[in-house]
């Protein structure tokens, strides 16, 4: 719901505003709909569903005038760039899914030393400042902060 | 003299080590985010608000710490916009015009001197008007009933954004938007689950604080992905930062008009600081018409947006604390730490929590002087800061905004929630979009519909009683004042081409 419009290559700048216009004006008539489940059993003056209705009329309005009438953009992303900020997510989004499966170190070590490769530091700047960044990380949360972080399955018990 | 009053209990609750500590942990943390570009006042601040939950600190010291960290970064923005011509963060943007070419001239020190006395003097006099109005706004704000405070949000969602952003379309979209997600999760008053689509961790709705850092913190990382090879020279030397403290003296009206014309962009709904600092700058080009040397170095040019800058911040705390509505992107993540403290600002708050408001006013009297003491003699180490490179920046950025939210709920959910709203935020910067109206929807919403329920329930259905009361059509009144007034002022910025 949040994020199909996400991944757009260059375009001219209009066209930006007027998928975002579409998307948003679909996304109102959706959740205008699906409100109507929002049922409840006894009778209020303003049910569920009203407010997200109230909301939906004037969002659809609005992504629709958009949709005519777009205005500027900032530049889209294209080729490098792009796949760098899809390389970013996919890398943010794998150590969100191993965090927990993996323990904290082994998953951090590794998210830190690719994100910082990815930002264009070199192999040895990477593995150097990224173990410590991890260290550092573990004692203040797991020490100073008195946060316990996943632990690396093997070794708990 | 209630206030006298007041505010000396404040004082004692302020000077209690612990809160001490923090503040001053808070200044140089904010000092260090509002120098390092990229990090500004927001996503610095939404970035440290899982760590101040993490510490298990009161709401009292929790507060203390990140107001800290808000003055701090707009004390923070000039060193960049002075010593490199990049801006700290967006308040600062008005400091490169005349702070830079003082550098080159071998003036660094005396700019970010002088910059400090007038950021310094701007945010004393912003939180002397936070003592002086915010209790006066709380009097008034007392009589208020739900369909007042109804109107009141949409007071604060038709103003929001517009004057800043340019495209009044465009912000209530994200208004809008934000609104719509804020109703994901369970219907406090029928327990009814709504657009949850099954997913139980949405029940108790869109984690405020995911959902900020991500739209903040993470799409930062996203633009800065665009163009890593950015470095940061440091060339010049800075000099002495002594004679700017003269210098400020020969200032003095500049600062002082800066400091008003801020103060009130900041108490205004949907205005702010980068406003505050914009306008105290081309008003007192204006003023000043040919004794001025704008843009050439002229010391009143570093000055005037820095007053205005700082006292903006301090009056954008005004409305967040008497009324609970934010007029600010910084101020609306204060708001989200206070909600996720099950703390509702408002006329209440001052009733029931004297300690913890008139406490943090107290916090920031003495702030301030912290921050005048490390932006003088100190500022040399912090302009050393910048050269922290880029590579090592964004990914501690990323990597303490992950372990924060993480260990907020100990889910991994709420991180793919922060990647999501990394991205929406991201694709809305694109758009030229502004995500604060989608904050304040995502935050405000709740409470907007409660008191829709309420007055309706009062009226038995009848919607009139939204219009019923002079209050709430003065509220009304007001808000579409603004909207004009936004638009007349967008139509001078375009017709004398400042921007």
């Amino acid at each position: 719901m949040i994020s199909q419009e996400s991944e757009k290559p260059s375009q001219p700048p209009a066209l930006g505003d007027r998928i975002a216009g579409a998307v948003l004006a679909v996304l109102a008539l959706a959740a205008w709909w699906y409100s109507h489940t929002f049922v409840t059993g006894f009778l209020q003056p303003v049910g569920p569903g009203v407010f997200p209705r109230l909301v939906c009329v004037p969002l659809g309005v609005l992504s629709i005038y958009l949709l005519c009438r777009p205005g500027i953009n900032q530049r889209w992303p294209k080729g490098a760039v792009l796949l760098r900020q899809l390389g970013l997510l996919v890398l943010l989004g794998g150590y969100a899914g191993f965090l927990e499966p993996w323990g904290f170190l082994p998953s951090t070590l590794l998210c830190s030393v690719l994100l910082i490769r990815l930002f264009d530091a070199s192999w040895r700047q990477a593995l150097i400042s990224g173990a410590v960044l991890t260290i550092v990380l573990y004692l203040l949360f797991e020490f100073a902060l008195g946060i316990p972080l996943p632990d690396i399955p093997m070794l708990s018990d | 003299m209630d206030i006298l009053a007041f505010l000396i209990q404040g004082f004692a609750v302020a000077i209690e080590p612990q809160n001490l500590f923090l503040a001053l942990v808070g200044c140089t943390i904010g000092t260090l985010i509002g120098a390092l570009p990229g990090l500004g006042p927001v996503n610095g601040v939404a970035l440290l608000i899982p760590l101040a939950f993490n510490f298990g600190l009161s709401p009292t010291a929790a507060l203390i710490l990140l107001v800290s960290v808000y003055y701090g970064t707009m004390y923070g923005g000039r060193i960049s916009s002075i010593v490199l011509n990049i801006p700290g963060d967006e308040p600062a943007m008005m400091t490169t015009l005349d702070g830079y070419p003082m550098a080159l001239k071998g003036r660094g020190g005396e700019a970010l001197g002088l910059s400090a006395v007038a950021s310094f003097v701007g945010a004393t006099i912003a939180t002397i008007g936070l003592t002086l109005f915010a209790p006066l706004l709380v009097g008034f704000a007392i009589r208020f009933g739900p369909a007042e405070y109804f109107a009141l949000f949409m007071l604060a969602f038709a103003t929001i954004g517009g004057v800043t952003s340019g495209s009044y379309t465009k912000s209530f979209i994200a208004a809008c938007l934000g609104l719509l997600l804020g109703t994901v999760g369970l219907d406090p008053a029928s327990g009814i689950s709504r657009y949850t689509f099954g997913w139980y961790e949405l029940y108790d709705g869109v984690d405020f604080i995911a959902a900020l850092v991500g739209l903040f913190a993470i799409s930062e990382c996203l633009v800065f992905l665009e163009d890593t090879r950015r470095s940061n020279p440091v060339g010049q030397q800075l000099g002495s930062a002594v004679p700017g403290m003269k210098r400020a003296r020969q200032c003095a009206p500049t600062i002082a008009r800066g400091s008003l014309i801020g103060f009130i962009a900041g108490v205004l709904p949907g205005a702010g600081a980068s406003l505050g600092s914009f306008l105290a700058y081309t008003l007192e080009k204006r003023w000043l018409g040919r004794k001025g040397d704008f843009g050439n170095g002229d010391p009143r040019g570093v000055a005037a947006p820095e007053a205005g800058n700082n006292a903006a911040a301090g009056g954008a705390l005004i409305p967040m604390l008497s009324l609970g509505i934010p007029g600010s992107g910084t101020t609306a993540i204060l708001l989200a730490l206070l909600l996720s403290m099950n703390i509702t600002p408002g006329p209440l708050l001052f009733d029931q929590q004297p300690d913890m408001v008139w406490g943090l006013v107290a916090a920031l009297f003495i702030g301030n002087i912290m921050l005048l003491i490390l932006n003088v003699p100190l500022v040399g180490l912090f302009a050393r800061v910048l050269r922290a490179p880029t590579w090592l920046l964004m990914p501690v950025v990323m990597l303490v905004a992950f372990v924060g939210v993480y260990s907020l709920n100990n889910s991994a959910f709420d991180l793919y929630v922060m990647l999501a709203f990394g991205v929406l935020g991201y694709v809305l910067r694109k758009l030229e979009i502004p995500t604060v109206p989608v904050v304040l929807g995502l935050l405000l919403g709740g409470q907007m519909e409660f008191n829709l329920r309420r007055a309706m329930a009062i009226s038995g259905g009848d919607w009139s009683i939204l219009f019923g009361s002079g209050i709430s059509i003065g509220i009304y009144v007001f808000a579409i004042a603004l909207i004009l007034a936004g638009m007349l002022y967008s139509w001078w910025l375009e017709r004398s081409g400042e921007r």
